[in-house]
C-alpha cells in the first residue's frame, strides 16, 4: 500500500531522476539559498583562477593582497572587489552617492537587458523557443531611429516634440521587431519549420539586411561607420532633473518604463485569457487544444508579442544610449536568453537577473579600468557567476518538462 | 548565510584595497613624474599584432622612457566607446586620454564638450575642438610603395619561404576591414602603386566588414588567390591573419599592415613580403610627451607621412632579403619622389 505514496515513488527512481525532481519542488526560498550558494561557489572557482592565471602571467610589479606581497599578477580580492563594488561605484569608499556614473552603465545595461529578457521569456513560456529576439531588436532599433529621424523633421521640438516622438520611436520598434517576430511564429504554425533554426538564421538576415539598407541610404556622407544621423533631440528619452545627467546614456524613466512592462507582462501571462492561453500551449499543448486554445494563432501571437519586446528593447537602445543606429549593436537578444534562463522565464525573475547582469557587466568594465587583468579573463569570472547561478534554473526548467516532481506548476 | 560573511570581509578588506589601488592610481611606481594617461582601444582589441598593439608600444615606450602611469580600456564593440571614454574623464585623475581609432570621431565629439577640462588625443580621425589633438596618418604614400612592390612582382617568376609568384597571373588583391574612407586610403595609395608598374595589372579588392573576423579574412583571400592573384595586400587588424593563413594554404605571398608582421605573427613569416608600417605608436608617445612637456597641440590635427616616418615599409623579416634589388631600389626611389612632391598618391581609389 506504500507505493501509492509519492515518498516512495520518489525512492524507486534513479538517482538523477531524484536530483531533478528536488531541484523542481524546491520552494522559493530554497531557489534563494541556491542562487546564493551558487554564486558564493562561482566566486571561490574565479578566485583559484585569477591565482593561477595570475602565477601564470609574467608581469613587471606582482600584485599584494590585503597588503601581503605575493608571487601573482592579478589581486583576486581586487578583482572580485571590482566586480562587484565597481558596478555601483565602490560604497564603501566615503563620498559615495547612488547617482555615480557606474551606477548609470549597470542601470543602464539592467534596463535593456529587461526587454530582452522578457522577450525570451514570453516565448519560452509559450513553449516556443525564440533565439531570434538579436534580429528583433536590431530591425526594432533601425525601425525607431528611422521613425524619429524622418517625424523629427516635422514634429514640434522641446517638450511636445518629446511627446510625440518618444511614443511613436517605441511603436515603431514593436512593429517592426513584432512583424519580425512573427515570421517565424508563421512559419512554424502553418509550414511546421523549427522556430530555433528560423530564428537564429532570420537574425543574420536582420543584421545583414539592416547594415545594407543603412550604408546604401542613410549613413551621413561624412561618416565613416555605417550608421544613421543623429535622431532629434526631442527624441531621446528624457532624463529626471536631479538624477543622472543626460551624458550618462541612462534615464530613469527608461527603467521605470522597464519596470512597467515587467509588471504589464507579469499581468498579462498570470491573469488573462491571452496569458492562460499561451502558458496553457507552452505546458500542455494538447490539452490546450483540446480545451479549444488555437494552437496555430497562439504560436504566431507569442512569438510576434516576443518580437514586440525585443523591438522595443532596441527603441530604447537607440533612445536612450545611442542617439542613433549603429552597425554592430551590443549582443542583447543573445544575453536576453541567459537572463530568461536565470529568470526561470518568470517576468518578475528577469527584473531581478537583468540587475544582476547588468552588475556583472558594468563591474567587469571597472575590472579593466582598475586593474591589469586582461579582459579575456574578466570575461570568465563573468561567465562562471552566470553559469552556477543559471544551472539549478536550467535543470529546474528541463527536469519541469521532463514531468518530474510532484508539483509541476511550481 | 555565507553572503554575509564575504560581504563583512570585503567591508573589512575594501580599505587596504582601496588604499593599495589609490596608491597605484598616484603612480607611486619608481621614476614617475605623476603624469596618467588613459587609453580606449579599436574593437578587435589587444593581440591583433597590428594596430592596438602598436598603440600600445607607443604607450610602454611612453611608460619607460617618461615615466607615465596608465589604464587601458578594450571596448567589445561602438556603443562602448563612449562610457569607455566617460569612464576617465568622470575619474578626473588622467592627464590625457587616447581614444584609438577613427570609429571613436563621434563618442568624443560628444565628451569632449562634456569634459572641456579633459585632455584627450585621437588617432585616425579629426576632433575639431580645443581639448582634442587630432593625429592622422598618410597612410596611401605607404601603401602605394607596397602596391609597387607588389605590381612588379606579380609580373614576374619569384618565391621565397612558401610563396611563389607567377608570371602569367598578373593580378594582386586588397583585402579591407570595414569599408570606410580610411581604409579607402590604403586601397588608394595600393592600387595606384601597382597600376604605376602597368596599367594592366589586375587589382580584386573587397572588404571583409570586420576588423576582427579571421575566417571571413582567410575565405575572401583564398576566392582571390584562387582568382590569380599573387600577393595580396591586407588593411584589416586582426581580420588579416585571415590572409597570412590562406597565403600559406595556397603557397602565395601577402603583405601586413600597421606593424612588422613578419615579427609580429611569426608563424607567417615564410609568407609575408613586407609591412606597411603606420607608426601609432609614434603618434601616441608624442601625444603623451606633448602632455608631460606642457606642449599638448589642442585643436590641430598632425599629419604623420614618409618624410616623418609615420609610415614606413618594413620588408618581412624572413623574406626581406630575398626580394630582388631593382624592387628595393624602385621603391626607395619611389619613397624619395613622393616626399619631393614629384608623386602625388590618391586618398581614393579609382
Amino acid at each position: 500500500m506504500n507505493d501509492d505514496s509519492p515518498r516512495a515513488t520518489t525512492e524507486s527512481q534513479p538517482r538523477w531522476r531524484r536530483t531533478l525532481s528536488r531541484l523542481v519542488d524546491a520552494s522559493a526560498k530554497e531557489r534563494m539559498v541556491i542562487s546564493v550558494a551558487a554564486l558564493v561557489l562561482a566566486v571561490a572557482v574565479g578566485f583559484v583562477i585569477v591565482v593561477l592565471a595570475g602565477l601564470a602571467a609574467t608581469c613587471a610589479t606582482k600584485a599584494t593582497v590585503l597588503g601581503v606581497p605575493t608571487p601573482l599578477c592579478y589581486d583576486p580580492v581586487a578583482v572580485y572587489h571590482e566586480l562587484f563594488l565597481g558596478a555601483i561605484g565602490h560604497p564603501l569608499s566615503g563620498n559615495w552617492t547612488p547617482l555615480h556614473f557606474r551606477m548609470a552603465v549597470t542601470l543602464q545595461n539592467a534596463t535593456l537587458l529587461v526587454f530582452t529578457g522578457l522577450a525570451v521569456a514570453v516565448s519560452f513560456r509559450a513553449g516556443m523557443f525564440n533565439i531570434g529576439v538579436q534580429g528583433q531588436m536590431v530591425l526594432g532599433a533601425l525601425a525607431a531611429a528611422l521613425a524619429t529621424i524622418h517625424l523629427g523633421g516635422v514634429a514640434p521640438s522641446g517638450v511636445l516634440g518629446t511627446l510625440v516622438l518618444v511614443p511613436v520611436g517605441v511603436l515603431a520598434g514593436a512593429v517592426a521587431g513584432g512583424l519580425w517576430g512573427a515570421l517565424p511564429g508563421a512559419l512554424k504554425a502553418y509550414a511546421d519549420a523549427n522556430e530555433v533554426i528560423t530564428t537564429i538564421m532570420l537574425n543574420f538576415v536582420a543584421a545583414n539586411f539592416a547594415y545594407v539598407v543603412v550604408s546604401s541610404w542613410f549613413t551621413p556622407p561624412d561618416s565613416s561607420l555605417v550608421q544613421t544621423a543623429n535622431i532629434p533631440t526631442a527624441a531621446y528619452i528624457p532624463t529626471v532633473p536631479f538624477a543622472f545627467q543626460p551624458r550618462d546614456s541612462f534615464s530613469l524613466l527608461g527603467l521605470l518604463f522597464a519596470v512597467a512592462l515587467v509588471v504589464g507582462v507579469a499581468y498579462l501571462l498570470a491573469r488573462t485569457v491571452f496569458g492562460y492561453d499561451l502558458r496553457a500551449s507552452g505546458e500542455q499543448p494538447e490539452a490546450a487544444a483540446y480545451g479549444g486554445v488555437s494552437e496555430k494563432q497562439t504560436m504566431v501571437a507569442s512569438m510576434t508579442l516576443s518580437g514586440a519586446l525585443g523591438g522595443v528593447g532596441g527603441a530604447v537602445l537607440v533612445m536612450m544610449v545611442q542617439g542613433r543606429w549603429l552597425a554592430n549593436l551590443p549582443q542583447l537578444g543573445f544575453d536576453g536568453i541567459t537572463v530568461s534562463i536565470l529568470a526561470g522565464n518568470n517576468p518578475l525573475g528577469v527584473g531581478f537577473a537583468a540587475l544582476l547582469f547588468g552588475v556583472l557587466k558594468s563591474g567587469s568594465a571597472a575590472i579593466g579600468f582598475g586593474t591589469d587583468v586582461p579582459p579575456s579573463l574578466v570575461d570568465v569570472l563573468r561567465g562562471l557567476v552566470i553559469l552556477f547561478v543559471a544551472m539549478p534554473e536550467f535543470f529546474r526548467m528541463i527536469g519541469a518538462s521532463l514531468g518530474v516532481g510532484g508539483d509541476v506548476d511550481a | 548565510m555565507v553572503d554575509f560573511d564575504r560581504r563583512d570581509f570585503l567591508k573589512a578588506t575594501g580599505g587596504t584595497v582601496g588604499a593599495s589601488l589609490l596608491a597605484g592610481c598616484t603612480g607611486n611606481s619608481s621614476g614617475s613624474d605623476g603624469t596618467k594617461v588613459g587609453m580606449v582601444y579599436a574593437t578587435g582589441g589587444l593581440g591583433d599584432g597590428s594596430f592596438n598593439d602598436q598603440a600600445q608600444q607607443g604607450l610602454i615606450k611612453a611608460k619607460e622612457e617618461l615615466g607615465i602611469a596608465y589604464e587601458e580600456s578594450q571596448p567589445e564593440n561602438n556603443s562602448e566607446f563612449a562610457s569607455m571614454q566617460q569612464q576617465y574623464a568622470q575619474n578626473g585623475s588622467f592627464d590625457l586620454v587616447n581614444c584609438i581609432g577613427f570609429a571613436q570621431k563621434e563618442a568624443l565629439q560628444a565628451n569632449a564638450k562634456e569634459f572641456p577640462e579633459q585632455k584627450w588625443t585621437i588617432i585616425d580621425e579629426s576632433v575639431d575642438q580645443d581639448n582634442v589633438a587630432s593625429y592622422r596618418f598618410r597612410e596611401e604614400t605607404g601603401s602605394y610603395l607596397v602596391g609597387k612592390m607588389a605590381g612588379m612582382l606579380t609580373q614576374r617568376d619569384f618565391s621565397a619561404g612558401a610563396g611563389a609568384t607567377t608570371q602569367g597571373t598578373n593580378t594582386v588583391g586588397f583585402v579591407g576591414g570595414i569599408e570606410s574612407p580610411l581604409i579607402k586610403k590604403f586601397e588608394a595609395g595600393f592600387q595606384a602603386g601597382v597600376k604605376s608598374v602597368d596599367d594592366s595589372i589586375e587589382m580584386l579588392s573587397s572588404y571583409v566588414g570586420s576588423f576582427n573576423d579571421p575566417a571571413a579574412g582567410q575565405s575572401q583571400a583564398r576566392s582571390m588567390y584562387n582568382s590569380g592573384a599573387d600577393i595580396i595586400y591586407h588593411a584589416s587588424g586582426a581580420t588579416g591573419v585571415g590572409v597570412f593563413r590562406a597565403a600559406q594554404d595556397l603557397g602565395k605571398f601577402a603583405i601586413g599592415v600597421d606593424r612588422a608582421q613578419s615579427v609580429t605573427q611569426p608563424d607567417f613569416a615564410d609568407v609575408i613580403l613586407a609591412s606597411m608600417v603606420k607608426r601609432v605608436d609614434t603618434a601616441i608617445f608624442n601625444s603623451i610627451k606633448a602632455v608631460v612637456d606642457d606642449n599638448f597641440k589642442g585643436g590641430t590635427t598632425t599629419r604623420l607621412g614618409l618624410n616623418d616616418n609615420g609610415v614606413e615599409v618594413a620588408y618581412g623579416d624572413q623574406l626581406g632579403s630575398e626580394i630582388p634589388q631593382d624592387v628595393k631600389d624602385a621603391l626607395s626611389q619611389a619613397r624619395e619622389s613622393i616626399i619631393a612632391g614629384d608623386i602625388s598618391v590618391p586618398t581614393q581609389p579609382q
